[in-house]
């Protein structure tokens, strides 16, 4: 288990990527299925690093680091694509949705590898074991209730903007059916409408309740090693795009007469948006940033088990 | 095994004879597989019959044993009152290998006249049963017609060749229409004209549930006899631009000279419709629809008969370069079928003769080593090694000729001689 690296998967995704796109080309039944098996072993390979990185560092994927907190964001959206793909499978809709899915899934597995690997500061104050109180206990379950909520919100924003993207390029099929290879079967527009319709008032409470909850957690970081600041960009950056999705929001309920095409067209633009901040700031800030004096003390991993030797010396 | 299959289908006989020759109910083929028991006692038969084909299967496990292809003949003839000369080249007729492969390729749909259409393998299943119904079938025919259900589920499931629909009412309904809406059970059909083509397309719309249906024809008696076929109703054609703005699927067949909506009218009737998605499939030779209305929001999909029948035709093109690789399949089963099927022919030869040397080996052993008792248990194996490797050898000529004219078909001569040869005593 110790030895899958993130390569292991990300070729994984990238094979059944390629069979999907080449079973769509030649209408072939088996590609697909070589594709979903490609799939499925980088979904296992993932989740056994996943796993080895949580025991490492002894906290929750979710909580760990910016890079294992997007590889649980990745994992989550190939869960989803083989889950519909089956779906679909045994329905007789043979939609390639990871022909759509897989792309997202190695750009965040992609950004993954831009980010730090380092526990954020504040969390590694909830991984002390050994002198572990109520506020790192809190700061613990805080910290799991705002990624959590935060990483839903997200993959809900992913899935309403690539069944945006499905929306378009049906209809583009429909309007002129030379445009799109033949293979390509994708869901009814009405269908897809309905889906992004969906995807956009689930995800938009999330990420609310989610920036709720990192309020809440900056406020409980101030006595750590590494304290939150509301001036932290991410934080900034996840409050604007909020705002985005706010003011996206009020559009679609005011209820215009605009075409599902128009809807489609601007959620692309808005979670597009969405994503690209989200990401964007975790690359160039390397996730939730620590007080400058305090940056050095906890910018490396530390595993539980050599705090706690460390802990006995003293 | 003797199979032999006569036929006539839609490639080679005008639809006339194939009426003639056609067994259309079941009565008729109960009374076929009487008439066919009755003269011909030997053989196995199943008689497949469809609007595109007739084919009398008979299969027997002697050689020479009726009937022959002219005796078939000579029974459709007779059954159906067709003179023979009237039969004329109809009548086509394959044996062994190729009348395997025959129905290997009928089941798979390579031989219909819409290439992969699904009807066909159902219709097959329905001959047998029908001829097990009426104890025509026998070990032979339940190999052969199992054997050609399994080859068109493989063809179906290795190959593209029933993916993609090749009528222009089933492209627009199931490959347009389903794209754009979950389903028809809430929309409003209007149908405009009353042609045979809107028939077509009002029966897949049917199918897929749609309820409410209008039809707007200038003749009302015309629009009323299609609109009470269909469980709709009929409309004055002075209320088309009204329904034209309330409608979700139009279908026109009329047979104006010109388009009878232009992109002001349909503007206009469309101006109450917020915006909401609708499906035009216009029939129509020339267009009933200008084609500017499609551009009038991105909601209006409009399809002429060109735009269908271009679907259609990259359908078939698709299934077309399928062709090869159903063949293959059929053409490996066909191999695996006949093998599997000689091989339980020559299989109780090959076991009475192996099992005929042993026992010569064993008696001539037993004589030996009651001779020299002094030999102990290793110097016995050895020489039973031995005699066991002679035996071996000397069958194995005549057993891989007998493999090889298997393969061919049944080897009744060779087996024959094999009996005489070695087993004079029977």
């Amino acid at each position: 288990m110790a030895n899958v690296h993130v390569f292991c998967f990300f070729a994984s995704y990238v094979v059944a990527l390629a069979l999907e796109g080449l079973a769509v080309a030649r209408r072939s039944s088996t590609l697909r299925a070589l594709g979903f098996g490609f799939a499925v072993a980088g979904l296992l390979a993932q989740t056994f690093y996943l796993i080895s990185r949580s025991n490492a560092a002894d906290l929750p994927p979710l909580l760990s680091s910016s890079h294992d907190w997007l590889l649980v964001l990745a994992w989550l959206a190939v869960v989803f694509d083989l889950t519909l793909s089956s779906v679909l499978s045994l329905s007789g809709r043979g939609t390639p949705m990871g022909l759509f899915l897989l792309p997202v899934v190695l750009l965040l597995i992609g950004a993954s590898d831009l980010v730090g690997e380092a526990t954020s500061p504040a969390m590694s104050a909830a991984t002390d074991v050994v002198r572990r109180g109520a506020e790192e206990r809190a700061l613990r379950g805080w910290g799991m209730l705002h990624a959590s909520l935060l990483v839903f919100g997200i993959g809900g924003v992913i899935v309403g903007f690539l069944f945006s993207v499905m929306y378009v390029v049906q209809h583009r099929r429909l309007k002129d059916p030379r445009s799109v290879p033949s293979g390509l079967k994708l869901p009814s527009l009405a269908t897809l409408a309905r889906l992004n319709w969906w995807s956009v008032i689930l995800s938009f409470p999330l990420l609310t309740l989610g920036m709720l909850t990192g309020i809440r957690l900056v406020y409980l970081s101030r006595n750590t090693q590494g304290p939150i600041s509301f001036s932290d960009p991410l934080v900034v950056g996840s409050g604007l795009v909020w705002l985005l999705m706010v003011a996206f929001l009020s559009w679609l309920l005011r209820g215009d007469h605009v075409g599902g095409k128009q809807v489609a067209l601007r959620t692309i633009w808005a979670f597009g948006l969405v994503l690209a901040t989200l990401l964007g700031l975790q690359v160039l800030f390397n996730g939730h940033t620590s007080a400058p004096a305090q940056r050095g003390a906890a910018a490396q991993p530390e595993s539980s088990a050599a705090r706690m030797e460390g802990a006995a010396r003293q | 095994m003797n199979v032999q299959v006569v036929y006539c289908t839609h490639q080679t006989t005008p639809l006339a004879l194939r009426e003639r020759l056609a067994f259309a109910s079941v009565e008729q083929l109960t009374r076929a597989y009487e008439t066919l028991r009755a003269t011909f006692p030997q053989s196995e038969h199943v008689v497949l019959s469809t609007c595109n084909r007739v084919e009398i299967y008979a299969a027997q496990d002697e050689a020479n044993v009726p009937p022959t292809q002219e005796q078939i003949a000579e029974f459709l003839s007779r059954f159906h009152g067709v003179p023979q000369n009237d039969l004329g080249g109809a009548l086509l007729w394959q044996k062994g290998p190729e009348a395997v492969r025959h129905l290997f390729e009928v089941a798979s749909s390579l031989d219909s006249m819409v290439l992969g259409e699904p009807q066909i393998v159902s219709q097959v299943k329905e001959a047998y049963r029908v001829a097990q119904d009426n104890n025509a079938c026998g070990p032979l025919t339940h190999a052969l017609f199992q054997g050609a259900m399994r080859v068109s589920a493989r063809v179906r499931s290795e190959t593209a060749l029933a993916v993609g629909r090749v009528s222009v009412a089933s492209v627009a309904v199931g490959d347009f229409g389903k794209s754009i809406f979950d389903r028809f059970t809430d929309k409003i059909v209007l149908v405009i004209g009353a042609g045979e083509m809107a028939e077509e397309t009002l029966r897949y719309l049917k199918d897929e549930g749609a309820r409410e249906i209008v039809v707007v024809n200038r003749s009302l008696e015309r629009g009323q006899r299609l609109a009470t076929e269909w469980g709709g109703a009929a409309r004055p054609f002075d209320e088309l631009d009204q329904w034209l703005g309330r409608a979700d699927v139009i279908v026109s067949t009329t047979g104006a000279p010109q388009p009878i909506v232009d992109v002001a009218r349909f503007r206009a009737a469309r101006a109450g419709a917020d915006g909401k998605p609708v499906f035009i499939i216009d029939l129509a030779t020339p267009r009933d629809f200008a084609p500017g209305v499609a551009d009038i929001d991105e909601n209006v999909f409009l399809y002429d008969i060109e735009a269908l029948q271009a679907t259609c035709e990259q359908n078939r093109r698709q299934r077309t370069g399928e062709i090869e690789r159903a063949r293959r399949i059929v053409a490996e089963e066909t191999d695996r079928f006949l093998h599997d099927i000689y091989h339980k022919a020559t299989g109780p030869i090959i076991s009475q003769l192996r099992a005929g040397w042993r026992k010569v080996c064993q008696d001539e052993l037993d004589q030996l080593f009651a001779k020299h008792q002094a030999l102990d248990a290793d110097e016995r194996r050895g020489i039973e090694r031995t005699v066991e490797r002679i035996v071996n050898k000397l069958l194995h000529p005549p057993l891989e000729a007998l493999r090889d004219e298997a393969r061919k078909g049944t080897p009744h001569g060779l087996m024959e001689a094999l009996k005489r040869l070695f087993f004079t005593g029977e």
